[in-house]
């Protein structure tokens, strides 16, 4: 009995990868697919409510609200179907809210901290909470939505907010060493008013290449030598191709928010000082007493540990957890061993603190 | 992906210590990169290069929008700053609406609490009262057929 062969010409694999490469670095892949409705819009900001696909008697009854950064499209958090945080976190019975910030216009030039904290979160909280029909809730923010985040639970988080999950927190910016962002923007280098005059926001793609001239071999070329090296595993090509729409999808950041992340807070770590002043009230990092769970990624070139650790020492949490993992500053919630380590873990804090 | 080459049998990948050596080469010079962008010099040179487009590109950026502002006026349109003003006011007046959309359900809620209307009607917009049946006897009239006027 003859042998079954499988004849394969170089020729042919080789214009089946280009073919590949081509669509995965030219087209968008499907992502955010967890049906979710539209429940409340406020300018360019729309807050959805993810279809609970668990009856309500197996559901937590308190509520989670995810809040990511401004300067990113938030759907990282939901990135493709059978990888995605949100999805995990639907079957483990949570009532699942997104805040969209969208990306801002000529119009939103002058938002600010101010703004985000005390115009949009607290009427998108008010919505949430009309209807889920509690008074509790629980925030997770991520990278700038952390600092969102934080600055809500000192000023308002006596309205309601029980849980608080920080993820790759940038908050204290006292190490100058140790952050290249903060040399970047040093001010005897960088006229931040000069750059606002001329663009109004900061313009996705200069934030764009900012993170990525952290790392500038890993992203501009190791990044694409993976892809090469693993071009046959369609598996990871589909993974790498969500990566790179998510990547390539930037969001301006609205110039008064620029302006106050460089000065008051790389420059002059106002938040950690006590020193950040919000719409006339100081934020006092001891007024959050909410249940807190700060999660640091280890390998993280953009928020390094050093910002995320010393909150812990300042808030007024009885229950507070710091976790690490392994991981960048994405790859933590996005990459392959999210599923195994950071949600799980996530689910597992937040479930017992959700009754 | 091609499987990792081994000796158990496995098909070897003769490009693989090339790729091998390629990764020592992009690792070393990643970090050297690293060290290179973390620097006070790489600091001050981009810097100094974002500076100065800003200031060569300034007047060319102030001609176009003059010149876009004398056009706009010209043709009777809004500029930009009247687009952005009236963006402005409308997120403003969309605040407010959200505020008065939530009073509403306040209000709406304390009702239901109260008992004073049953939950099915809360959302309902009033009804107007039914008339009261007159005493005087009336006669149906008939239907009409279709095509009698």
């Amino acid at each position: 009995m003859a042998e079954d062969t499988v004849i394969t010409d170089p020729a042919i694999a080789a214009a089946d990868r280009l073919k590949t490469l081509s669509r995965v670095m030219t087209t968008k892949a499907a992502i955010a697919q967890t049906p979710k409705e539209l429940v409340w819009t406020l300018n360019k900001s729309k807050l959805y409510r993810y279809i609970p696909v668990l009856p309500k008697e197996k559901r937590h009854p308190i509520p989670l609200l995810l809040v990511f950064a401004l300067m990113n499209r938030p759907y990282i958090l939901d990135l493709r179907r059978g990888h995605s945080f949100v999805e995990y976190m639907l079957n483990k019975g949570y009532d699942l809210y997104l805040l969209d910030w969208g990306a801002p216009g000529p119009e939103d030039k002058n938002l600010k901290f101010d703004d985000y904290t005390l115009d949009y979160m607290p009427r998108a909280i008010r919505k949430l909470k009309a209807i889920s029909g509690v008074e509790e809730f629980s925030l997770l923010g991520w990278c700038i939505g952390a600092i969102l985040t934080t600055i809500y639970a000192a000023l308002r988080g006596d309205e309601g907010l029980r849980n608080l999950i920080l993820l790759t927190a940038p908050l204290d910016f006292s190490n100058k060493q140790g952050l290249t962002f903060a040399r970047w923007t040093d001010e005897r280098y960088f006229d931040v008013d000069k750059v606002l005059a001329a663009f109004g926001n900061m313009p996705g793609e200069m934030i764009d290449y900012g993170a990525k001239a952290l790392k500038p071999v890993e992203n501009y070329v190791g990044n694409y030598v993976k892809l090469w090296d693993n071009i046959d595993d369609p598996r990871m090509v589909e993974g790498w191709h969500a990566m790179n729409t998510w990547v390539t999808d930037n969001v301006p950041l609205a110039g008064g928010v620029f302006r106050q992340l460089i000065v008051d807070l790389y420059r002059n770590d106002k938040l950690m000082r006590g020193e950040l002043v919000i719409r006339g009230e100081r934020v006092e990092l001891s007024r959050i007493q909410a249940n807190l769970l700060t999660v640091i990624a280890e390998g993280d070139h953009i928020t390094p540990s050093c910002q995320s650790e010393p909150v812990m020492s300042k808030v007024s949490s009885p229950d507070k957890e710091l976790f690490r993992v392994k991981g960048g500053h994405i790859g933590i919630m996005a990459g392959s061993g999210a599923s195994k380590y950071t949600w799980p873990h996530i689910d597992g804090w937040l479930a017992s603190r959700s009754q | 992906m091609a499987e990792d080459p081994t000796h158990d049998g496995k098909r070897l990948d003769p490009m693989e210590p090339w790729r091998a050596a390629r990764d020592i080469y992009m690792d070393a010079w990643g970090k050297t990169m690293v060290d290179m962008v973390n620097s006070e010099a790489y600091a001050q040179a981009t810097g100094a290069m974002l500076d100065s487009y800003m200031t060569v590109s300034a007047p060319f950026r102030e001609a176009v929008e003059k010149a876009m502002l004398k056009t706009l006026e010209q043709m009777a349109m809004p500029s930009r700053a009247d687009v952005v003003s009236i963006a402005e006011r409308m997120t403003n007046i969309e605040m407010r609406l959200d505020d008065l959309d939530a009073k509403l359900d306040n209000i709406q809620r304390l009702i239901v609490k109260v008992g004073a209307v049953p939950r099915s009607q809360a959302g309902k917009a009033p009804q107007p009262s039914k008339p009261q049946p007159s005493k005087k006897k009336t006669t149906k009239a008939k239907p009409a057929k279709r095509g009698e006027k």
